[in-house]
Protein backbone atom coordinates (compact mmCIF):
# COMPACT_ATOMS: atom_id res chain seq x y z
CA UNK A 1 0.00 0.00 0.00
CA UNK A 2 2.50 2.33 0.69
CA UNK A 3 4.46 1.77 -2.26
CA UNK A 4 1.19 2.43 -4.20
CA UNK A 5 0.79 5.47 -2.69
CA UNK A 6 4.01 6.39 -3.35
CA UNK A 7 3.47 5.98 -6.59
CA UNK A 8 0.37 8.35 -6.48
CA UNK A 9 2.46 11.35 -4.73
CA UNK A 10 5.27 11.19 -6.89
CA UNK A 11 2.87 11.56 -10.10
CA UNK A 12 1.52 14.51 -8.49
CA UNK A 13 5.05 15.75 -7.65
CA UNK A 14 6.41 15.35 -11.10
CA UNK A 15 3.58 16.98 -12.82
CA UNK A 16 4.18 20.09 -10.44
CA UNK A 17 7.80 20.36 -11.20
CA UNK A 18 6.69 20.04 -15.14
CA UNK A 19 4.10 22.73 -14.55
CA UNK A 20 7.19 25.18 -12.26
CA UNK A 21 10.00 24.05 -14.77
CA UNK A 22 11.10 26.94 -16.31
CA UNK A 23 13.07 24.77 -19.17
CA UNK A 24 10.34 23.61 -21.60
CA UNK A 25 12.61 20.52 -22.25
CA UNK A 26 12.98 19.92 -18.76
CA UNK A 27 9.39 19.89 -18.37
CA UNK A 28 8.59 17.53 -21.11
CA UNK A 29 11.12 15.20 -19.46
CA UNK A 30 9.33 15.56 -16.00
CA UNK A 31 5.73 14.95 -17.86
CA UNK A 32 7.56 11.63 -19.11
CA UNK A 33 8.49 10.90 -15.67
CA UNK A 34 4.83 11.25 -15.05
CA UNK A 35 3.92 8.99 -17.53
CA UNK A 36 6.43 6.43 -15.68
CA UNK A 37 4.48 6.97 -12.39
CA UNK A 38 1.57 5.79 -14.39
CA UNK A 39 2.71 3.06 -16.14
CA UNK A 40 4.42 1.57 -12.56
CA UNK A 41 0.81 2.29 -11.05
CA UNK A 42 -1.00 0.45 -13.48
CA UNK A 43 1.31 -2.56 -13.07
CA UNK A 44 0.96 -2.44 -9.71
CA UNK A 45 -3.00 -2.43 -10.43
CA UNK A 46 -2.77 -5.69 -12.29
CA UNK A 47 -3.00 -3.98 -16.39
CA UNK A 48 0.17 -5.29 -17.71
CA UNK A 49 -0.93 -4.35 -21.17
CA UNK A 50 -2.10 -0.86 -20.57
CA UNK A 51 1.57 -0.04 -18.86
CA UNK A 52 3.41 -1.33 -21.13
CA UNK A 53 1.36 0.99 -23.73
CA UNK A 54 1.55 3.73 -21.28
CA UNK A 55 5.26 3.66 -21.17
CA UNK A 56 6.04 2.79 -25.09
CA UNK A 57 3.49 5.46 -26.31
CA UNK A 58 3.15 8.55 -23.49
CA UNK A 59 6.49 8.19 -22.03
CA UNK A 60 8.30 7.24 -25.47
CA UNK A 61 6.71 8.49 -28.03
CA UNK A 62 5.04 11.65 -27.36
CA UNK A 63 8.04 12.71 -25.01
CA UNK A 64 9.89 12.58 -28.70
CA UNK A 65 7.27 14.56 -30.15
CA UNK A 66 7.23 17.44 -27.51
CA UNK A 67 11.13 17.24 -27.29
CA UNK A 68 11.00 17.86 -31.06
CA UNK A 69 8.57 20.56 -31.14
CA UNK A 70 10.71 22.21 -28.29
CA UNK A 71 13.89 22.76 -30.27
CA UNK A 72 12.06 23.99 -33.03
CA UNK A 73 10.66 26.83 -31.13
CA UNK A 74 13.77 27.23 -28.79
CA UNK A 75 14.95 30.81 -29.66
CA UNK A 76 11.07 32.22 -28.88
CA UNK A 77 11.21 30.92 -25.24
CA UNK A 78 14.83 32.34 -25.02
CA UNK A 79 13.64 35.87 -26.29
CA UNK A 80 10.07 36.35 -24.69
CA UNK A 81 10.22 34.27 -21.25
CA UNK A 82 6.73 33.95 -19.76
CA UNK A 83 5.92 35.36 -16.08
CA UNK A 84 6.98 33.42 -13.81
CA UNK A 85 5.24 34.31 -10.55
CA UNK A 86 2.38 32.65 -11.67
CA UNK A 87 4.22 29.32 -11.46
CA UNK A 88 6.17 29.82 -8.44
CA UNK A 89 2.50 30.35 -7.08
CA UNK A 90 1.61 26.67 -7.51
CA UNK A 91 2.71 24.86 -4.16
CA UNK A 92 0.57 27.75 -2.31
CA UNK A 93 -2.54 27.20 -4.40
CA UNK A 94 -2.06 23.10 -4.81
CA UNK A 95 -1.32 23.27 -0.56
CA UNK A 96 -4.79 25.51 -0.42
CA UNK A 97 -6.89 22.95 -2.82
CA UNK A 98 -5.08 19.82 -1.39
CA UNK A 99 -6.33 21.65 2.38
CA UNK A 100 -10.04 22.46 1.29
CA UNK A 101 -10.37 19.30 -0.62
CA UNK A 102 -9.17 16.93 2.26
CA UNK A 103 -12.20 18.17 4.19
CA UNK A 104 -14.77 17.09 1.88
CA UNK A 105 -13.79 14.86 -1.00
CA UNK A 106 -12.42 11.36 1.04
CA UNK A 107 -15.85 11.57 2.36
CA UNK A 108 -17.62 11.80 -1.12
CA UNK A 109 -15.08 9.24 -2.17
CA UNK A 110 -15.95 7.02 0.51
CA UNK A 111 -19.88 7.50 -0.45
CA UNK A 112 -18.71 6.50 -4.27
CA UNK A 113 -16.71 3.44 -3.78
CA UNK A 114 -20.02 1.94 -1.77
CA UNK A 115 -21.74 2.42 -4.90
CA UNK A 116 -19.57 0.30 -6.88
CA UNK A 117 -21.06 -3.02 -8.60
CA UNK A 118 -18.70 -5.80 -9.05
CA UNK A 119 -18.44 -7.17 -12.29
CA UNK A 120 -17.56 -10.34 -13.67
CA UNK A 121 -14.20 -10.14 -13.67
CA UNK A 122 -11.67 -12.35 -15.54
CA UNK A 123 -11.84 -12.28 -19.60
CA UNK A 124 -8.84 -12.00 -21.73
CA UNK A 125 -7.63 -8.70 -22.74
CA UNK A 126 -7.09 -10.27 -26.52
CA UNK A 127 -10.69 -11.76 -26.83
CA UNK A 128 -11.61 -8.22 -24.89
CA UNK A 129 -9.94 -6.35 -27.51
CA UNK A 130 -10.62 -8.37 -30.63
CA UNK A 131 -13.66 -9.99 -30.69
CA UNK A 132 -15.79 -7.32 -28.30
CA UNK A 133 -14.65 -4.12 -28.55
CA UNK A 134 -13.95 -4.33 -32.34
CA UNK A 135 -16.03 -1.06 -33.21
CA UNK A 136 -13.25 0.75 -31.04
CA UNK A 137 -10.33 -0.74 -33.23
CA UNK A 138 -12.11 0.61 -35.86
CA UNK A 139 -12.69 3.96 -34.05
CA UNK A 140 -8.62 4.03 -33.17
CA UNK A 141 -7.49 3.46 -36.99
CA UNK A 142 -10.07 6.13 -37.78
CA UNK A 143 -8.71 8.76 -34.88
CA UNK A 144 -5.32 7.96 -36.41
CA UNK A 145 -6.08 8.85 -40.13
CA UNK A 146 -7.60 11.67 -38.52
CA UNK A 147 -4.09 12.99 -37.09
CA UNK A 148 -2.33 12.27 -39.90
CA UNK A 149 -4.80 14.56 -42.29
CA UNK A 150 -4.27 17.37 -39.68
CA UNK A 151 -0.85 17.20 -40.08
CA UNK A 152 -0.99 16.79 -43.86
CA UNK A 153 -3.00 19.83 -44.13
CA UNK A 154 -1.14 21.86 -41.58
CA UNK A 155 1.83 21.51 -43.48
CA UNK A 156 1.09 21.34 -47.09
CA UNK A 157 3.17 20.86 -49.25
CA UNK A 158 4.34 24.05 -51.66
CA UNK A 159 3.65 24.26 -55.42
CA UNK A 160 6.52 24.98 -57.36
CA UNK A 161 7.37 27.93 -58.10
CA UNK A 162 5.72 29.87 -55.38
CA UNK B 1 -10.48 6.17 4.72
CA UNK B 2 -9.93 3.10 2.28
CA UNK B 3 -7.39 3.22 -0.77
CA UNK B 4 -8.83 3.82 -3.75
CA UNK B 5 -10.46 7.18 -1.95
CA UNK B 6 -6.86 8.21 -1.08
CA UNK B 7 -5.68 7.38 -4.43
CA UNK B 8 -8.66 9.88 -6.27
CA UNK B 9 -7.80 12.47 -3.59
CA UNK B 10 -4.45 12.33 -4.92
CA UNK B 11 -5.78 12.12 -8.88
CA UNK B 12 -7.79 15.11 -7.69
CA UNK B 13 -4.53 17.05 -7.00
CA UNK B 14 -2.75 15.69 -10.50
CA UNK B 15 -5.62 17.01 -12.21
CA UNK B 16 -5.55 20.23 -10.22
CA UNK B 17 -2.28 20.31 -10.77
CA UNK B 18 -3.02 20.15 -15.09
CA UNK B 19 -5.68 22.55 -14.53
CA UNK B 20 -3.57 25.10 -12.82
CA UNK B 21 -0.51 24.74 -15.47
CA UNK B 22 -3.45 25.64 -18.86
CA UNK B 23 -4.77 28.65 -16.49
CA UNK B 24 -1.73 30.02 -15.80
CA UNK B 25 0.49 30.00 -18.53
CA UNK B 26 -0.23 31.18 -22.46
CA UNK B 27 2.52 29.22 -24.33
CA UNK B 28 0.47 26.12 -26.24
CA UNK B 29 2.86 23.76 -25.50
CA UNK B 30 2.35 24.60 -21.63
CA UNK B 31 -1.19 24.01 -22.36
CA UNK B 32 -0.47 20.69 -23.98
CA UNK B 33 1.06 19.59 -21.08
CA UNK B 34 -1.85 20.74 -18.83
CA UNK B 35 -3.84 18.59 -21.21
CA UNK B 36 -1.44 15.45 -20.64
CA UNK B 37 -1.54 15.96 -16.82
CA UNK B 38 -5.31 15.57 -16.77
CA UNK B 39 -5.32 13.37 -19.20
CA UNK B 40 -3.03 10.87 -16.73
CA UNK B 41 -5.49 11.67 -14.20
CA UNK B 42 -8.61 10.51 -16.85
CA UNK B 43 -6.69 7.38 -16.98
CA UNK B 44 -5.65 6.43 -13.46
CA UNK B 45 -9.10 6.98 -12.25
CA UNK B 46 -10.72 4.59 -14.92
CA UNK B 47 -7.91 2.34 -14.38
CA UNK B 48 -9.07 2.67 -10.50
CA UNK B 49 -12.35 2.27 -10.91
CA UNK B 50 -11.63 -1.24 -12.95
CA UNK B 51 -9.98 -2.35 -9.88
CA UNK B 52 -13.00 -1.43 -7.81
CA UNK B 53 -15.35 -3.13 -9.77
CA UNK B 54 -13.13 -5.97 -10.73
CA UNK B 55 -13.45 -4.88 -14.65
CA UNK B 56 -9.94 -4.62 -14.98
CA UNK B 57 -9.51 -5.82 -18.54
CA UNK B 58 -13.02 -3.46 -20.07
CA UNK B 59 -10.75 -0.74 -18.51
CA UNK B 60 -7.44 -1.70 -19.58
CA UNK B 61 -9.15 -1.53 -23.32
CA UNK B 62 -10.70 1.66 -22.62
CA UNK B 63 -7.51 3.21 -21.46
CA UNK B 64 -5.81 1.63 -25.23
CA UNK B 65 -8.13 4.02 -26.69
CA UNK B 66 -7.99 6.94 -24.14
CA UNK B 67 -3.73 6.78 -24.83
CA UNK B 68 -4.53 6.71 -29.02
CA UNK B 69 -6.39 9.70 -28.22
CA UNK B 70 -4.47 11.28 -26.28
CA UNK B 71 -1.59 11.01 -29.00
CA UNK B 72 -3.11 12.14 -31.84
CA UNK B 73 -4.50 14.95 -30.43
CA UNK B 74 -1.01 15.91 -29.02
CA UNK B 75 0.25 15.67 -32.57
CA UNK B 76 -2.16 17.52 -34.02
CA UNK B 77 -1.83 20.50 -30.86
CA UNK B 78 1.90 20.45 -31.51
CA UNK B 79 1.43 20.84 -35.84
CA UNK B 80 -0.46 23.75 -35.06
CA UNK B 81 2.11 25.25 -32.19
CA UNK B 82 4.75 24.81 -35.05
CA UNK B 83 2.92 26.23 -37.69
CA UNK B 84 2.31 29.42 -35.71
CA UNK B 85 5.55 29.69 -34.60
CA UNK B 86 6.46 29.76 -38.45
CA UNK B 87 3.79 32.03 -39.24
CA UNK B 88 4.01 34.37 -36.29
CA UNK B 89 7.52 33.64 -34.77
CA UNK B 90 5.70 33.17 -31.24
CA UNK B 91 4.03 30.56 -29.23
CA UNK B 92 1.45 32.49 -27.75
CA UNK B 93 -2.04 30.64 -27.57
CA UNK B 94 -3.60 34.38 -28.00
CA UNK B 95 -2.05 34.42 -31.59
CA UNK B 96 -3.48 31.87 -32.79
CA UNK B 97 -6.51 33.51 -34.41
CA UNK B 98 -4.08 34.44 -37.16
CA UNK B 99 -4.32 31.48 -38.51
CA UNK B 100 -7.81 31.41 -39.32
CA UNK B 101 -8.38 31.33 -43.09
Amino acid sequence: MIYHTLLFALAVVFAAWAVMSRSLLISAMMLALVSVCVSLIFFNFGAPVAAVFELSVCAGLITVLFIGAVSLIRTDEEAHPENRVRFYALPLAGAIFAIAAWFYLPGFFNELSSWARIGRGGGDIGLELWDMRRPDLLGQLAMLAAGVFVVKSVFPRRAKGK
Amino acid sequence: MNIFSLDWYLIALLVFTGFYCMLASRSIVRQLIGLEIISKGAMLTVISAGALTNNLVFAQALIITMIVIEVVVVAAGLALLVKNFRINGSTDIWKLNSLKG
